[in-house]
């Protein structure tokens, strides 16, 4: 007998894949080709999609972090760590995609301007988050630098934006796109925004069995007795 | 009581003791650095290291451009300051010194005030040495602008200390591994490496007096990594 929740997230998943069927259906017939780059256009509705979720991705990160520096629970370092890989993999697909389409677009796989200088940068930022994780074996340490590097890296992303801004930019600033366009886009946007609540949900569920299956007195032995100032108890 | 009522009635008293604090413990990691001289040399000889290292890479003997001067500094700046932190750090652990600290009677968030003080200072002094040093070595003019090399600098390297500092509290605390320091600072400080090999580019390049949105970047950062690294310093020490 399956539960609700295990019925629940097989519907999820099937429904997600069904809507990025759809999603490539639309692009392959429904689209029109874009004039001046052509076909390689229709990188952009899979692009600006993956963008999105992955800032939405870096503030679910930031929520974790900060809910476990005001709550000091193992949950919300869970969250906050599940955000941060799924982050790190969305980004890799928009550092992917942005090279693709810029070697057809400009003639080269990689220019210093503004957006892709950005998303390297926010890449670096949450892939550093994993690795300072990684580094750590006290579970209780490893979620305190944690979150106060989660919530670090997420300030410092408005400022690597005003910061790249400085630079030369050959990115389009603005597009207009015509009505089926504008669909295609949104018909990408649900499963792929859909695809990023998945993978942070999958993501969490296994950080939760992990934490379950570690021994309770490793865990201990790991963590160093946290100091208490004589004044507070006094 | 008598000790709460002191508190709430003297409201100036608090900043000034606090003051008093601060300028206490920086004279203390001060001295410890006059008779030891463990940081300052090494960071140092680091520093100029790294200048000569890269004006060879780069190809000593064309004189340099702003950018490229700055961006050799920048990395002088960012290695030797790592190193910097992680050696102040690392006095506060010998010895369980850190935990005899923690005991007194002091905030937390004036240990770091104090700690960001004496890494300022000895960050700035190696400033002051590695970039004349880079100057004289790539035929790096300054004198168009002085002033604005300076406080572009200045406001840069307390950011990159506000962050630094924090992190060395933290990395230094456990077992962790080597470098992991320099991985946590590099990328969070980039945005202050970016704008201001952008500034010196427009002082120098085009003749324009640094402002606008480069400037705000630099002072917004160091106003929120301060706040912030000052809120959050109680938490993540440990003894």
């Amino acid at each position: 007998m399956c539960s609700t929740k295990t019925i629940f997230t097989r519907f999820y998943w099937l429904a997600t894949f069904v809507l990025f069927g759809l999603a490539i259906a639309t692009v392959c017939t429904y689209t029109p080709t874009e004039a001046t780059m052509g076909p390689i256009q229709k990188i952009f509705y899979l692009h600006l999609p993956v963008a999105i979720s992955t800032f939405l991705a870096c503030l679910v990160c930031f929520i974790g972090s900060v809910g476990y520096a005001m709550k000091h629970d193992a949950r919300w370092d869970r969250l906050a760590a599940s955000a941060a890989r799924v982050a790190v993999i969305l980004c890799s697909v928009v550092l992917l995609t942005g090279m693709i389409w810029g070697r057809s677009a400009w003639g080269q796989w990689w220019t210093w301007s503004p957006r892709l200088t950005f998303s390297l940068v926010l890449w670096l930022l949450y892939v550093v988050y994993l690795m300072v994780r990684m580094s750590i074996e006290s579970p209780q340490r490893r979620a305190v630098i944690s979150a106060v590097y989660g919530i670090i890296a997420f300030l410092d992303v408005p400022l690597v934006y005003l910061s790249v801004r400085m630079l030369p930019d050959i990115h389009p600033g603005s597009v207009s796109l015509a009505p089926e366009m504008r669909l295609t886009l949104a018909a990408w946007f649900v499963p792929v925004l859909m695809l990023t609540a998945g993978l942070i949900a999958t993501r969490y569920a296994i950080e939760t069995q992990t934490d379950a299956q570690t021994p309770v007195d490793e865990a201990a032995a790991a963590a160093p007795g946290r100091f208490t100032w004589v004044g507070e108890v006094m | 009581m008598t000790t709460n009522t002191q508190r709430l009635g003297s409201g100036l008293a608090l900043p000034l003791a606090s003051l008093r604090q601060i300028a206490f413990l920086v004279e203390k990691d001060l001295r410890i650095e006059s008779r030891s001289r463990q940081t300052l040399g090494l960071v140092t000889v680091l520093g100029v290291l790294i200048v000569t290292v890269l004006g060879l890479g780069l190809g000593a003997q064309n004189a340099m451009t702003a950018f490229s001067a700055t961006a050799v500094l920048w990395v002088a700046y960012l290695f030797s300051g790592v190193l910097c932190f992680e050696k102040t750090m690392a006095v506060e652990r010998n010895d369980a010194v850190l935990a005899a600290l923690l005991m007194a009677p002091i905030d937390r968030g004036v240990i770091y005030l104090a700690k960001l003080a004496s890494n300022l200072v000895l960050i700035l002094a190696v400033a002051a040495i590695v970039t004349p040093v880079g100057v004289l070595f790539f035929g790096f003019d300054l004198t168009a602008a002085p002033v604005a090399f300076a406080v572009v600098m200045i406001l840069s390297i307390v950011g990159f200390a506000a962050v630094g500092t924090l992190f060395s509290a933290m990395v230094s605390s456990s077992r962790l591994q080597g470098g992991l320091l320099a991985m946590m600072v590099f990328p969070i400080t980039l945005p202050l490496v970016l704008v201001s090999t952008q500034l010196m580019l427009l002082t120098f390049r085009d003749h324009v007096a640094p402002g606008g949105t480069g400037l705000g970047v630099l002072i917004a950062f160091d106003l929120i990594f301060l706040t912030v690294s000052w809120l959050v310093f109680e938490w993540v020490l440990e003894p």
